[in-house]
């Protein structure tokens, strides 16, 4: 966990406190976030019962946009894009079957489209975006604190974006001052919501 | 003759042989892998006999090393089957086990999780009610083990063995009243265990069910089983067909007092029961044959000799 800048769990029991660290960091590293949280502050209170997971990413990838991993070619009415990364393949093919229509989207082969049309910009095609990794990053990071906290917490609210998540669990009814507690924990790795 | 567990390792070459000399000098076979070139056999086999059979083994480079575990059958109950307990601790815990003879069981309870919410249900209850020893896996904080563990152990008359996050001594003073065996810091985790202070942890499960196990075994030897299971085993391999047509791995589980015997109940009961084992003694008169909570099969309880005062 030496790459995040802020990591605590805070417990009433140290024992169980301490287990719940090594797990959030084994989660964390298995799904491949470490390198997203900035800061992390986690809460267990087994006594209430509540688990609050609250934190900040690091600037995340910008969407990513068809000329970042293609080459567009316009000529006459025929418009060839070759595709350096194939990552983005399938969002992309789907994207310009709406927008084009199937029977005139054509694929010879694995790293080449070619669309039939009349008047298409390149400037235009270089610019439609594929792919918001941030969407999924955050589902994934919430994901991943539903893998952390204890089983059982059937009872959740969770919120995400602007470079902070939090979720809350428990398998009573929330607290009703639950936002006010959230704030509390931003609060102490000195951010506010 | 005085029986004690074994497991024997060695290459595939004549391991015919140990077989055969092993139901010679009166032993039994309770399970047999062969993993490509290897062969490892747990047997039940006579204490007297054990240097015997190591000299004999020795030019086939097959070693033969005492595992208490050999010859029962233990249920590892997790609290859920999901991603927070799967595969570790549970699956560790369960794997080291068998590794140590035993034929383990994982029970993974539909409501075990939560603090307030646990529940086990009858089904639940009775499956691990047919084992020798139950192995419950708990959590890391000992409020909710506290709270938890009264409704989970509600009914269960086998002997059991908890692990837990917070150290002994602290589960010792939470639990009441007592259980037959602790071990402490073994909660939830979620890497692989293969460090050594880890699988020293692990060890130190096996020998505190070993311990309890033992005590279980010595209960049992004031009034030991009419008949012993292995034999009883041996038994139903050599008169009932259908037995070598079970897909399953283990067809005939050995229990410390009873077998669980992977065949219908409806059809295979009343056969049983006519079995015969020595003279005039039938299985019927020596065991009682029930039908098993697990799936559709059946499982003999042996009973002791002051109730069938018949001893084969």
């Amino acid at each position: 966990m030496d790459a995040v800048e802020y990591f605590e769990v805070e417990c009433p029991e140290k024992t169980g406190g301490d287990y719940y660290r090594r797990i959030a960091d084994v989660v964390l590293l298995d799904h491949n976030l470490i390198r997203v949280v900035r800061k992390l502050h986690i809460f267990i209170d087994p006594r209430i019962p509540l688990f609050i997971a609250a934190g900040v990413t690091r600037k995340l990838p910008g969407i990513v946009r068809i000329r970042d991993f293609t080459d567009v070619n316009v000529q006459d009415q025929k418009v060839t894009i070759s595709i350096g990364d194939e990552t983005y393949l399938a969002p992309l093919l789907k994207i310009l079957w709406e927008r084009y229509g199937k029977e005139r989207v054509e694929q010879p082969d694995r790293f080449t489209i070619v669309i039939r049309s009349e008047g298409a910009e390149r400037s235009e095609i270089e610019e439609i975006p594929v792919y918001d990794p941030s969407e999924s990053l955050y589902k994934d990071l919430i994901y991943a604190m539903q893998v952390i906290q204890p089983e059982g917490f059937k009872v959740r609210r969770q919120y995400y974006g602007k470079e902070k998540f939090y979720l809350v669990a428990s398998e009573n009814t929330l607290p009703e001052n639950v936002e006010e507690i959230v704030r509390q924990k931003f609060a102490l790795m000195g951010e506010t919501l | 003759v005085n029986l004690v567990p074994v497991t024997y390792k060695g290459g595939i070459y004549r391991h015919d042989e140990i077989m055969d000399l092993i139901e010679d000098l009166g032993g039994y076979i309770i399970q047999k892998h062969v993993l490509a070139q290897e062969v490892v056999l747990q047997a039940l086999v006579p204490k007297d006999d054990i240097p015997l059979i190591a000299s004999i083994a020795r030019p086939l480079t097959g070693e033969i090393v005492p595992s208490p575990l050999v010859g029962t059958e233990i249920a590892v109950v997790t609290m859920s089957l999901e991603i927070h307990h799967l595969p570790h601790a549970s699956c560790d815990v369960a794997e080291y086990i068998r590794r140590n003879g035993a034929k383990t069981n994982m029970v993974g309870l539909a409501r075990g999780f939560g603090k307030r919410i646990a529940q086990l249900n009858d089904e639940e209850r009775d499956v691990i009610n047919e084992h020798d020893l139950a192995v419950f896996l708990l959590g890391d904080f000992e409020t909710c083990i506290q709270q938890k563990f009264p409704v989970l152990r509600r009914g269960i008359t086998i002997p059991i063995v908890i692990c837990g996050g917070p150290d002994k001594e602290t589960l010792q003073k939470i639990i009441d009243p007592p259980v037959d065996g602790y071990v402490g810091n073994i909660g939830r985790f979620m890497h692989r265990t293969k460090e050594s202070e880890e699988l020293e942890k692990l060890d130190e499960v096996v020998s505190e069910i070993t311990r309890v196990l033992d005590n279980k075994r010595e209960e049992m030897a004031k009034d030991p089983p009419s008949v012993s299971p292995a034999r009883l085993m041996d038994a139903i391999n050599e008169q009932v067909e259908e037995i070598h047509d079970v897909l399953s791995p283990t067809p005939l589980t050995v229990q410390i007092a009873g077998l669980r015997v992977k065949l219908p109940y409806d059809t295979f009961a009343p056969v049983l029961r006519k079995l015969t084992l020595e003279g005039e003694v039938t299985v019927g008169e020596v065991a009682d044959v029930v039908p098993s909570r697990m799936r559709d099969y059946i499982l003999i309880r042996i009973k002791p000799f002051s109730e069938t005062n018949i001893m084969v």
